[in-house]
Order: C-alpha cells, then sequence, then structure tokens
C-alpha cells in the first residue's frame, strides 16, 4: 500500500445518513463516484461513496462576489483571499454503502465518527471482492470515480444469469464491448449455454478479434450465419420446424387468423405452414378465402414462402422447405451441453431476426420447463439468452399484443434456469414488472434522464442518489447493481481487445495464438 | 449431353437372412441393368458398397459378377469409402475390387507442406467430368479432414466438377439423425456442379448458398432395420440419374422396387398382454401378405403381462403361411407396466444403442478425452460392430481374434496405453 494511497483526503463534518458532509484536503481532488475509507475501532471501516461534490467557502458570498468582480474588472490584478486553502475547499457528499469489521460486511445503519477523516479506498479495503465465486462471470474490474483498482469483479454465473440481467445505456458506452466480455468469461467457465443474437454480428469475431479467438472456441463456441465462414454452421431453418407459437409477439395476426392457424396445425402438424400457402381448403373450418389470402402473405414478408405454378418455392436466405431440420434442436442441444452459440442475424430483417431468436428461446424453455416436470432439471445448465434492443419484445406496447417467449421467460424463466441477458438503449418503455424482475442491473452511461429513472426505480439498491454519478459515466464505466452484491458496485470493463490480450500473456500454459485461430483460412 | 448415375448405401450383406440377401442382390442386378439401358457414362457410388469393411465372399463374388456388366457394357464404376467400408486395419473390400479394376477410388489426397489435405481430380475420359471426394473415416476423423482441407484450389478449378462425400452435412440433417455427427457445409468447396453424398439413409435435393444441387440418393435397398421398414411403409428406393453437359441440366430419380411390403403398427396401448396378442393374431390374419415383406411394429405400454407374451415367433409363422416371403416383427417401441426397469427410448437397434451408449458414457471412467463424451459413445458403438463380426470361412480362430482385437484396439486408440504400437 502506498504512502499516497493512505493519505487522507477530507474529513467528516457534518450531514446526515442521506448525505455526509465532507471537507475536502486542498488538492485531493475527490471525484464523482470516488470509494472512500472512514476507519473505525478494532480494525472496522465504513466505505463511503461520493455522490455529489460541491463549493465551500469560508467567505460570505458577497465578498466574493464583489472580490470577484474587482479582478475581472481590473482594478486588482494582485487580489487573492488570504490563506485561500482554508478559507475555499470542495465539499463532497458521500453515503455509507458498506462497513466492514472482522467478521461481517453490512449495510451501514451508523454514520462514520463525526470529525473522522476519510481516505481514498484501496485494494486491501476492497479484498473481499476478490474471492471469485463458484462460477465466475467477470464483468470489469473495482472502479473508484476514474480510477481502476486492481480487483476483478466477478458474479456467481449460476444466479447471475438465471435472474436476469438488464444492460442499460446509451449508445457508444460500452454495451457491445461489456456483453464481449461477459461472454469471453462465459467461455472461461463451460457451466451455463449462452444463446446470442447478434443482430450485428461482432461477437464472433468474423474480421478482428472475438470469441472465435478463445482457447475453449473449438470445443464450446457455436456460430450460426447466413454467411458461415469455413467451420462454421449456416443459419437455415426449415419450415416445418415452425410451430405457430413462435410467431408470437412476433408477427401480428387478426383472432380470425389465428384460429385459422390454429385449425391448420391441428390438422396438418409439421406441414401447416405448407397447406396454408398452397391454399388447401380444410372441411368445415369458418374461415375466408381473404384471410387465407391475408395468411398467405403474412407467410411470405415473414418466411418468404409462396407457391408458383403448383410449386412451393421459399426465397429467403434463411428459411428452407428441405434444409435445416435440426438447426433449432442443435442448438438446443448445444445449449444443454454449455456451449455459447452465436447467431448471426445482421443481414436479416428485423421480423425475421425475432423469429429466429423466438424459435430458439421457446424450444429451450419448453425443453428445460419439461425437465423439470420429469424432475431432471438439475441434470441441466443455466442458458442466457442475450437479446440486443429489448423493447422489440419487451416494450410494454409490444407485451401488449400478446404475450412473446421474451417475456415469459423473464417473468418465469428463473424456475426453468433460463434467464434473459437483455440489453437496451430505452430501459423506460419496459414495464415495471419485467424491469423488476432484471434482478441485476449493469447500469453504463446515460445522459437521458428519464432513462436513468427508470433504472433507478427498479435497481436492486437504493440508487437515488447516483443519478449525476450515472450522467457522468465514461465509456467503460459502469455500475452494477445486483441482489446479488451487497451494494452497488462501481466498475470499469476493459477495452475487449486489452482484455483478450492481456488473458493471452497470463495463460501461459496453452497454445493460445490468434494468428492460429482454428477457422483461419488458407 | 452426357449422364451419369449416383448411386449411395448399398449396403451389401447386411442382413443375414437368405431371403433379404436374395432381394438385396436382385436390387442391385437390376439397378446395374438400368445403368446399362439408360447408357450412363459412368456410375458414381458415393460410399457403403458393403455393409463391413471385410464381407462375406460369396457377398463379394456375386457382387463382383454384376458389377462386370458395367464392364462389359464399357461403362466406368467410380467409388469413395463409405464408413462401412472403412477397416481400421487399413485394407478393405473396395481397395481389392479397385486393384482387380472393378472400380476406380475417386479420391485422391495428399497433405501439402503445411497441413493442408490437397484433392486431386479424377477426370473422366468419356465425359471429361472432373471428380473428387471425401471417403468417410474412423468417427470424428473425417471431419478432421474437412477442417485441414485446401478448398481455394477446388473452387478454382475449372470444368464440369463433381464433390463426392460420405458424411451427413450439418445443415441438411434430417430430424431423425438429430444426434448424427456431421460436417457444416460451410467445409465444403464452393461452386461445383453437383455434390454427391452418401451416408444419410434418407432421399433429399437441396441447394445452400453456394452449394448447389446436394444430392442423398439414400440407400438402394437397406442397410438398417428402419430401412426396410420405411420402404415396406412405401418409400421409394432408387437412384439418380443427372444429364449434364457444361453444367446439370437434369436430375432425374430413378426408382428401383426391391419387394412389396406391407407394414403392421398395433397398438397395444391399454391392452393385457394376452388381449393384445390375440387381436394382433386376428389382425394380422386379415392381412394379403402372399408374396410380400411384412413388416409389424408393435407400440405402447401393457396394461399387464410381459410383452414376450405376444409370441412373435409364432405370428411370423403364421404370416409365412399365408406366403409372406419375409417378416420382421418391431417390439422396441412396446413397453409394459409391469416391468420397470431401465427402458432405453429408440425404435430400432442402432437408435437404441446410440442412445444407451450416450446415456451411460459418463460412468466410463478413462482419462482418453477421445473415448469420453460424444466421441466415446461413437466408439463404442464402432467397437459393437466390430464385435459382431463373424469368423470368415477359411480363417482359423487364433486369425480371427488377431482380427478383431487389433480392429479394437485401433477403433480406441489405445495401442499406446497396450505398448502393441
Amino acid at each position: 500500500m502506498s504512502k499516497d494511497e493512505l493519505e487522507i483526503v477530507g474529513q467528516v463534518i457534518g450531514g446526515n445518513v442521506a448525505g455526509i458532509a465532507i471537507r475536502e484536503k486542498n488538492g485531493k481532488n475527490i471525484e464523482l463516484g470516488d470509494l472512500l475509507v472512514a476507519e473505525e475501532n478494532e480494525g472496522g471501516y465504513l466505505i463511503l461513496k461520493v455522490f455529489n461534490l460541491g463549493y465551500g467557502s469560508q467567505i460570505p458570498t458577497e465578498v466574493r462576489e464583489l472580490a470577484a468582480g474587482l479582478k475581472l474588472e481590473g482594478y486588482s490584478a494582485g487580489l487573492d483571499f488570504m490563506d485561500p486553502k482554508l478559507r475555499n475547499y470542495t465539499m463532497a457528499s458521500v453515503k455509507g454503502i458498506l462497513r466492514l469489521d472482522k467478521n461481517s460486511q453490512k449495510i451501514p445503519k451508523v454514520l462514520p465518527t463525526f470529525f473522522s477523516s476519510v481516505r481514498l479506498a484501496t485494494k486491501e479495503d476492497l479484498a473481499f471482492l476478490a474471492t471469485p465465486p463458484k462460477y465466475p462471470i467477470f464483468l470489469g474490474q473495482v472502479r473508484s470515480g476514474s480510477k481502476i483498482l486492481d480487483i476483478d469483479v466477478h458474479l456467481d454465473g449460476e444466479s447471475f444469469i438465471t435472474h436476469h440481467v438488464l444492460i442499460a445505456a446509451t449508445t457508444g458506452r460500452g454495451k457491445s464491448n461489456l456483453v464481449k466480455v461477459l461472454l469471453w468469461s462465459a467461455l472461461d467457465a463451460r457451466k451455463f449455454g449462452m444463446f446470442v443474437i447478434d443482430a450485428h454480428d461482432e461477437y464472433y469475431g468474423r474480421s478482428g478479434v472475438g470469441l472465435k479467438d478463445h482457447q475453449n472456441a473449438k470445443s464450446s463456441l457455436k456460430y450460426y450465419s447466413p454467411d458461415a465462414p469455413p467451420g462454421a454452421n449456416t443459419l437455415v431453418i426449415n419450415l416445418k420446424a415452425l410451430e405457430p407459437e413462435y410467431f408470437d409477439g412476433i408477427v401480428s395476426f387478426t383472432d380470425a387468423q389465428e384460429d385459422a392457424i390454429s385449425a391448420y396445425y391441428r390438422k396438418y402438424k409439421k406441414d401447416w405452414i405448407e397447406n396454408i400457402v398452397r391454399g388447401i381448403v380444410i372441411e368445415d373450418l369458418e374461415v375466408t378465402r381473404k384471410t387465407i389470402g391475408v395468411l398467405q402473405r403474412k407467410l411470405r414478408r415473414a418466411l418468404g414462402v409462396y407457391e408458383q405454378g403448383g410449386e412451393l418455392i421459399c426465397d429467403s436466405d434463411i428459411f428452407s422447405l428441405t434444409a435445416g431440420e435440426t438447426t433449432a434442436d442443435d442448438i438446443v442441444w448445444a445449449l444443454e451441453k454449455c456451449q455459447t452459440v452465436v447467431v448471426d442475424t445482421s443481414r436479416l430483417g428485423e421480423e425475421a431476426e425475432l423469429l429466429i431468436g423466438s424459435i430458439v428461446a421457446s424450444k429451450l424453455f419448453y425443453s428445460y420447463k419439461k425437465s423439470k416436470g420429469k424432475g431432471q432439471l438439475d441434470e441441466k445448465p443455466p442458458v442466457g439468452v442475450v437479446i440486443e434492443e429489448a423493447p422489440r419484445v419487451l416494450a410494454e406496447d409490444k407485451i401488449e399484443q400478446g404475450d412473446n417467449i421474451y417475456s415469459r421467460i423473464a417473468r418465469e424463466g428463473r424456475k426453468f434456469k433460463v434467464g434473459l441477458i437483455a440489453i437496451t438503449q430505452l430501459a423506460s418503455v419496459i414495464p415495471t414488472t419485467i424491469l423488476t424482475n432484471m434482478n441485476t442491473k449493469i447500469i453504463l452511461g446515460n445522459e437521458m434522464a428519464s432513462e436513468r429513472a427508470a433504472i433507478m426505480n427498479s435497481a436492486a439498491q437504493d440508487l437515488s442518489d447516483e443519478d449525476r454519478t450515472i450522467a457522468s459515466l465514461d465509456k467503460g464505466e459502469a455500475i452494477v447493481s445486483s441482489i446479488f452484491a451487497k451494494f452497488a458496485l462501481p466498475i470499469y470493463t476493459p477495452r475487449f481487445e486489452d482484455f483478450v490480450a492481456k488473458r493471452k500473456k497470463n495463460n501461459k500454459d496453452d497454445d493460445f495464438d490468434l494468428s492460429k485461430s482454428r477457422l483461419s483460412v488458407k | 449431353m452426357h449422364k451419369f448415375a449416383h448411386i449411395s448405401d448399398i449396403h451389401l450383406g447386411a442382413f443375414r437372412d437368405p431371403v433379404i440377401r436374395d432381394l438385396e442382390k436382385q436390387v442391385l442386378s437390376e439397378t446395374i441393368e438400368k445403368c446399362i439401358e439408360l447408357s450412363v457414362d459412368f456410375v458414381l457410388i458415393s460410399g457403403d458398397i458393403f455393409h463391413v469393411g471385410i464381407p462375406d465372399l460369396s457377398v463379394v463374388n456375386d457382387s463382383i459378377r454384376i458389377f462386370r456388366k458395367l464392364q462389359e457394357a464399357k461403362i466406368p464404376l467410380y467409388a469413395i469409402y463409405g464408413s462401412h467400408d472403412y477397416t481400421p486395419n487399413g485394407t478393405s473390400i473396395i481397395d481389392i475390387l479397385e486393384t482387380a479394376g472393378i472400380l476406380t477410388n475417386v479420391m485422391r489426397a495428399r497433405t501439402d507442406d503445411e497441413g493442408y489435405v490437397v484433392l486431386d481430380f479424377f477426370t473422366d475420359p468419356k465425359t471429361g467430368a472432373k471428380i473428387t471426394g471425401i471417403s468417410a473415416r474412423k468417427v470424428g476423423l473425417e471431419s478432421k479432414v474437412y477442417e485441414k482441407l485446401d478448398k481455394e484450389r477446388l473452387e478454382h478449378e475449372k470444368g464440369f466438377k463433381i464433390f463426392a462425400f460420405h458424411s451427413g452435412i450439418t445443415e441438411l440433417k434430417p430430424a431423425f439423425l438429430s444426434d448424427m455427427e456431421t460436417v457444416p457445409i460451410s467445409c465444403f468447396p464452393k461452386g461445383f456442379d453437383y455434390y454427391a453424398g452418401g451416408h444419410i439413409h434418407k432421399k433429399s435435393e437441396s441447394d445452400l448458398p453456394g452449394y448447389s444441387k446436394i444430392v442423398f440418393p439414400g440407400p438402394l435397398f437397406t442397410g438398417y432395420g428402419k430401412d426396410i421398414e420405411d420402404t415396406a411403409r412405401g418409400v421409394k428406393r432408387g437412384f439418380y440419374v443427372v444429364s449434364f453437359a457444361e453444367k446439370v441440366s437434369e436430375i432425374k430419380f430413378v426408382t428401383i422396387k426391391g419387394f412389396d411390403g406391407e407394414f403392421f403398427e398395433y397398438d397395444a396401448t391399454g391392452k393385457n398382454s394376452h388381449e393384445a396378442a390375440k387381436e394382433l393374431s386376428h389382425k394380422l390374419g386379415e392381412l394379403e401378405v402372399n408374396g410380400k415383406v411384412v413388416i409389424v411394429r408393435l407400440k405402447g405400454e401393457l396394461a399387464g403381462g410381459k410383452t414376450s407374451d405376444i409370441d412373435s415367433v409364432e405370428l411370423c409363422r403364421k404370416l409365412t403361411s399365408k406366403g409372406a416371403i419375409y417378416v420382421q416383427f418391431n417390439k422396441f417401441s412396446l413397453t409394459t407396466k409391469e416391468y420397470e426397469g431401465n427402458r432405453m427410448g429408440g425404435d430400432d437397434i442402432s437408435t437404441i444403442e446410440d442412445n444407451y451408449f450416450r446415456e451411460n458414457i459418463g460412468s466410463v471412467k478413462v482419462n482418453q478425452p477421445h473415448l469420453k463424451g460424444r466421441e466415446g459413445a461413437e466408439s463404442a458403438k464402432e467397437l459393437l460392430r466390430i464385435l459382431r463380426q463373424q469368423q470368415k470361412i477359411g480363417e482359423t480362430k487364433t486369425g480371427y481374434q488377431d482380427r478383431i482385437t487389433t480392429s479394437g484396439i485401433e477403433t480406441l486408440k489405445i495401442s499406446e496405453e497396450l505398448g502393441t504400437k
């Protein structure tokens, strides 16, 4: 521990539990979000977090205004305050976030000793965070203000994933980077399945460093793309593998259309789409030609399937009449084997993208639900479903139109070991009931007050004083609020490329070499 | 305009029953005669000509007699190894047939200095068609060949190109083979005019982006119990005739009718074994089975009694007396409430073996990674196949033991551990 680290940065001079006032020692530059320590008797200490900064002065306002005027207007260029370090200073508003002694860590219910000194928190003060849980998921390192402490932050993957995660931020604050790091960590652990619908084709690393470069990629990473690189799987799904419920919340149907779909599915099972497209009439079914016509158009738009000259044609990039019979089952099988499955949907329209996700998520969810019914769920690993732009399926207006598999997972998934990792810029449009179910929130920078309010109001810890802190979070900086953490953890997630390079350097025992990636093409 | 015949998965010698063996021979003979009648320029077999790498000599003798008709008609026969043609010892009957000039193995592979697998084309002298491909290898190994394949070289070759292979393609895997080890299409070279597939026992013609005309003819006759059952249900068997000049102009499936089949399924759920036996006997008595191959599948859960109370031998005799030429009873999907033992799901022996090995492989404690998990289960299944092989005519007991032992050790890749390398 260096001398600087232990140097006093301020002193408690007043306030109350909601906001303890600290006078900053001159030149110490306490930052918003800094973690401070106020020591107590017998080795105990309080960790405090700075949530606001302001000026303090012993000089009355009128005098300060006059002095500034004199200086600005040129009446007294050399004018200055007497003992300026003593009379003018910075005041920090802090809040106790954790009280530690030799035996316990508790949410503080006391104030630090009046007039006690405070110092910046050190790695040693936060050593209790350094012990990784059984199945760790790495999120970043502890951050105090903008200073990064050398303590890795892990959450236990099993509970973290199954209790749902919300990753909220505006564009450019590091959401994708955080998800890449998180997925890399899941590949390290190989204890969970991760299903990733990759709308921007940015996780696998087709043209740069990505998950493909992980040393476990060969055995534990599956990549599906309509344009698969050598060794990867072509994303293609057979129309016979589609069930009507996969369309819930993705393609809207009227009641009459839904009735018709149910009737065709009952009669023709896996051939229901073909029979609708061919316009085969079901006797006794009260459905108009017009309804079937509209259904045919909707199916053509969603799946690219139509009839021409008596022949069934499917001109979709991903749906097929002949191929892809087992694609969805293969993905679920891989997830159940603790693999990470990345599906590149960057070339697909929104409807097709969501449909692909819905197919796999539904199969997975009902497979796990069935396992629970048979008493076999303990044998299955937790699985996380990563969805970007989550309001497309979780927004209030979408859910009002009808339940979909994502909202079902958000509500019931925890019982069946299936969790949602929802990424969004607009948390405010997600209903509170669902936001509250997201038991871990990783909050990155956000300048929109309404978005900050939505996240803070549903967080696992009281973040009511963190508004300014969240607004000031820089790229890579985040606050993790989780029911699995004693307090809202300020973290910094390293740049993915740096993180991978560091892992590579640390991992001396393996033959990890990015240039010899398994899928490098001659 | 040229044309060639694409055949796969003949599985000669798969059945021991003389009636089925005769049908098998008859189907092959009819197929070859059809090829001659259609004046194809060459015949391409994409693997599994025989059911085992070293089949009975009588089976080999019969097949040579039939294949020689092609020679006489000056129609060359090209082939690659199938998974059943492969022998861990190295020499298979396919090599012997090639040495004897009956067929030409069109997989010509070598490894370059960088460890990439380089395939050379074989050019059919009459049509100029350029053929190459990848034979099946022991479980798990062929995917490694695909991963290291120098595709660029193959893709740049000009002319009419055929790629023969004996593997499942991940994206085209039928649902009933969902557990099968397959190779993603992205491992195949793009831009060939025709992809002549084998190994998948289901007929299909597919296109995938960058890959057109990926064709699996399915089994010519039958390799497993499920094949004969499907044929009895009415699934068409046969081969493809592909017409081409610079590109493929037509792909036509030629049906070969192996036999008249009768498939009968009986659900015994809710009945006791005696009620079920009585009712089944009555229903079978109503079938018209003269001259037919009859497949009877029993399913459901008996309310009482044992599954063996349904005397399949007696029912078989009854059907045979009515003129059935071959009867197969499948009771794998029939269970009883009185039996609470370990039930392993599956419709046929192969599926049950798959399921059994997959579910139990975890309880086998071994250090070798290749003997664990899915690969371990596949190796176990392969070992079982080897252990099923019978002593050949003229083979000494010691020779037989050595052959089986060596094959088993090769399959499990444990020669180093045993110090036999």
